[in-house]
Parts: structure tokens; sequence; C-alpha cells
């Protein structure tokens, strides 16, 4: 009698021990089901193909994390600007959209280490005139809000004390403005400038060179307080690159030099 | 399942950023006011016109005015026109789209205010030896400023809610411009709405109370 009560007492112990140190992993795992945030409007990251199916990079990242886990994935679409309230409302688990991972985000939520790394491009109008960066002084640029290369857009245009600023909320709209002349040039990562200057749909634009910003590292992120899946992920992104899962995926989706994820002459 | 932590100050710091958004955010909504009652009476004047194509245009632009998305109203001010390579800048796209809208709306509400007024007091004018016009001008414009007074208020309430679309065409520098901005700049984005939603409060408010306020002091018989 003695002994069930105390098998008993440790089944419901170890129970709810389990139900009360359950992070955010668990729930993963446990639900079987792994939900990213994932940018469709930014090719080749993110997009939809003709079937209407998300593809690109970030969605193949996430399938291959959702299969490290032994889970299913689902891609849950995000703009750019909701990504924050999608993570904090329970909606996804992990944001893979190409999230720069800046300190002052960093202060809301929490980043795993880079994933990938984006140079900067000009994108000008033919007609502008633009044949460099530093042409755009004076002009009107833009550049899709909420992004890392608007946000350094904005500044050196306000550094340069010449010229207008726009932010358009979503990368189409970028370059359907810079089509039409609305914008003189925009400043992108140079994989979404190819991509999109390639397909065709907006005539009369060209990239015309790089933009000296700083290489725009961008993270997986999710809860800050997940150290669980954090440090999981931290473990992910490093995988990927030592199986050369990384370089496969770069060439699939963007092509030529693979861009170093390390920062020289820096502990991490 | 709400896993986040409110800092306040992190917002607040940002406070003098967002107030200045409020006022282009007025400014807008102003304008667009007094730009959509100036074209409303015109448009309320071509349907009493009498000819037959000034009429249809005032309908049609009624009519798209009302039965059509103001989203898709402000989005046509921007990248459609410019289709035609007229380039306008975010803050005259939005104030265009918002006058289009308010005066579609308010030419409704005259057209129901005229209707409250009778015919014989134009024609009391006119055989006091006013012309048509004056007629109009001197005896029902008034009357219909009158009547459609408190429903103008809605349309004022309704234009500064609708300045919150035009991040659609790149504006950044209205209340919901600025906030955005400022979300994607440090992440805090239900501190930021938060005070966003609570200036939108304050500001309809303030306009249907100082509305309620001016109407009893102006239309005391």
């Amino acid at each position: 009698m003695k002994k069930t009560t105390t098998i008993t007492a440790l089944i419901a112990g170890i129970a709810m021990a389990g139900a009360a140190q359950a992070d955010k992993l668990d729930d993963i795992i446990s639900s079987g089901k792994l939900r990213c945030a994932v940018v469709l409007d930014f090719p080749p990251m993110g997009s939809r193909d003709a079937d209407n199916e998300p593809v690109g990079f970030d969605v193949d990242y996430c399938n291959d994390l959702a299969a490290a886990l032994g889970v299913e994935a689902e891609i849950v679409e995000t703009p750019f600007p909701e990504r924050i309230p999608a993570l904090v409302s329970g909606r996804v688990d992990v944001g893979v959209a190409s999230t720069s991972d800046t300190l002052e985000r960093a202060k809301t939520v929490g980043f795993s280490i880079p994933y990938f790394a984006f140079e900067m491009a000009v994108t000008a109008n033919d007609e502008a005139g633009i044949s460099s960066y530093e042409d755009m002084k004076g002009h009107t640029v833009g550049a899709v809000a909420g992004t890392y290369e608007a946000i350094a857009l904005e500044k050196q245009i306000e550094e340069w004390g010449d010229g207008t600023f726009r932010p358009y909320q979503t990368q189409a709209d970028v370059f359907l403005a810079l089509s039409q002349g609305q914008l003189d040039a925009t400043v992108s990562t140079s994989t979404v400038a190819m991509a999109n200057v390639k397909t065709g749909n907006f005539p009369g634009i060209s990239v015309v060179g790089k933009a000296p910003f700083d290489t725009d590292y961008v993270a997986l992120f999710t809860n800050r307080n997940e150290y669980g899946l954090l440090n999981y992920l931290n473990l992910f992104v490093n995988q990927q690159i030592r199986s050369g899962r990384y370089d496969e995926l770069y060439e699939k989706w963007v092509g030529g030099d693979v861009p170093s994820l390390m920062v020289p002459n820096a502990y991490r | 399942m709400f896993e986040y932590t409110f800092q306040w100050n992190q917002a607040l710091a940002r406070l003098p950023k967002i107030l200045e958004g409020a006022v282009v955010t007025m400014e807008v909504a102003l304008l667009s006011m007094l730009l959509g009652i100036a074209f409303a009476i015109l448009l309320t004047l071509l349907r009493l016109s009498g000819s037959r194509p000034l009429h249809a245009i005032a309908t049609t632009w009624i009519e798209i005015a009302r039965n059509t998305p103001a989203l898709f109203q402000i989005y046509m001010a921007h990248f459609g026109i410019a289709s035609f390579g007229i380039h306008l800048s975010p803050f005259a796209s939005l104030l265009i789209g918002i006058t289009f809208n308010n005066a579609g709306y308010l030419a409704e509400n005259f057209r129901g205010a005229l209707k409250a007024i009778p015919d014989t007091q134009t024609r009391a004018g006119r055989s006091l030896g006013m012309s048509q016009l004056q007629a109009f001008r001197y005896i029902i414009v008034p009357q219909m400023l009158r009547i459609s007074f408190l429903p103008m208020t809605n349309q004022m309430v309704w234009a500064v809610l609708m300045t919150s679309l035009g991040v659609t065409v790149g504006m950044n520098s209205d209340l919901y411009g600025v906030t955005q901005d400022l979300n994607a700049l440090t992440f805090r984005t239900f501190e930021l709405f938060a005070i966003a939603g609570v200036i939108f409060y304050v500001i309809t408010k303030a306009i249907t109370l100082s509305a309620r306020l001016v109407a009893t002091r102006l239309f005391r018989y």
C-alpha cells in the first residue's frame, strides 16, 4: 500500500515537474509542428511559386530546421512589420525572416547567431542619372519600411541633409515606385535587387553599384527568454554550415560567392 | 500565450517624435476636410445643374468614393496616377485620396440636408429678386451646412483615422507612419502602437466634443 502511494506520488511529481519545466523547445517537439514566420515578398529569400506555394532560402531553412527537430514545418506568411506581433502573440515559434540582429531589437527578442549575410546594392531608375551610391544625394530614394537598409538609408539622407527618403510597405511597392520614376533609387540587398531586376516585371531599372553599409547579418529569432530553443538554433545554424547545407542553399537560391558569416577578429 | 514584457520608458522616450507625427496627421485631416467640403459643394451644384454630363461626373465621383475602400483610393492617388507619368509626394497622394473620399461622402450628406430644406425657400428668395445662385448661396447653403454639421464631424473623425493608410504610399511623417518607423527601429511594437492608439483617441474625441460645443453656440435659434 505504502509502495503504491510512493510510486503514485513519484509519477505525479515527475509529470508535474515535466509540465512546469516544458519550454518552447519541448512545446514544439510535443506538438509535432514548427511554425516559422517567413516574409514571402522578399525573393529569393521568400516568395510564392506559380502554384502559390511558399519557396525560397528562408522556406528551405525552416524546413531543414523542422526536419532536424523531427517535426512538420508550417510556413506562416509574415510581412516585415508584423514579425514581432506574430512572435509574442504565439502565432509563430521562430522567425526565419531575414531579420537583422541589431542591438536595439535584441532588447525585445532573442537572436541566434547569424544564418545569412547580405551585401547592399543600389538600384536606380535608368533616367535618374545615378551610377553610384554617392549619386543618390539630393534624390528621392526609398526602401522597404522596417528593414536594415531602410534604417541605414534614412540615416544617410539625414546626414546628407539633401534628398528625400520614403519607406514603402513591401519590396514590390518599392520596385514599382522605382520603375514608375516615383523613386530615383533604392538600396536593397543585392540578392533581392538581382532577383527583381531579372523578373522583368519592373522595366527601366538596373543595379548600379554597391552600398557601403556594414554587412547586414541576419539571424533567426524567438522569444528572448527561451534559452533552450536559442541554444538549439545556434547549434542548428552552425551545423548547417558544417554540413555544407548553407553553401548548397546559397547556390540554389542566390549563386556566386558564399558570404562568410564570421566577423573577423571577433570572439563570436 | 503573450510572452512580452512592457518597457514603457523605451517607447515614451520617443514621444516627442510621435507627437510631431500627430501634428502632421491633424494637418492632413484638416486640409482634406476643408478641400473636401469645397469639392462636396461643387459636386452638389453639379448634381443640381440639370446638365446630364455634369450630373454624371458628380455621380461617378460619389459612387467611387463611397463604394471602394479608402485604401484603394489612396493607393490609386499614388501608384495609379504615377502610371500616367504624374509623380506626387506621399503627402500629396494621401491628401488627394482622403479629400476624394471626404468629398464623396459629404456630397451625400449635403444631398440629404438639401432634401430637408423646402423648395419654397428658393422660390421665396427668387421672388425677392435674388438670382438662382444668390438664393443658393445665401439661403440654402447656410442651412445645408447647419443640418449636415454633425455628420461632417463624423467625416472629420474618419479623415483623421484614414491618415493611417498613408504608410501604403510611403508616408512616414504622420502619426501612424512615425510609429511604424519607430517600431522597425526598436521592435517595441505594443508600447508604441498603444501610445499611437491613445493619441488617435484623444484627437478624435477632441474633435467630436469641440464640434458639439461649437454646434450649440452656432446653431441657437
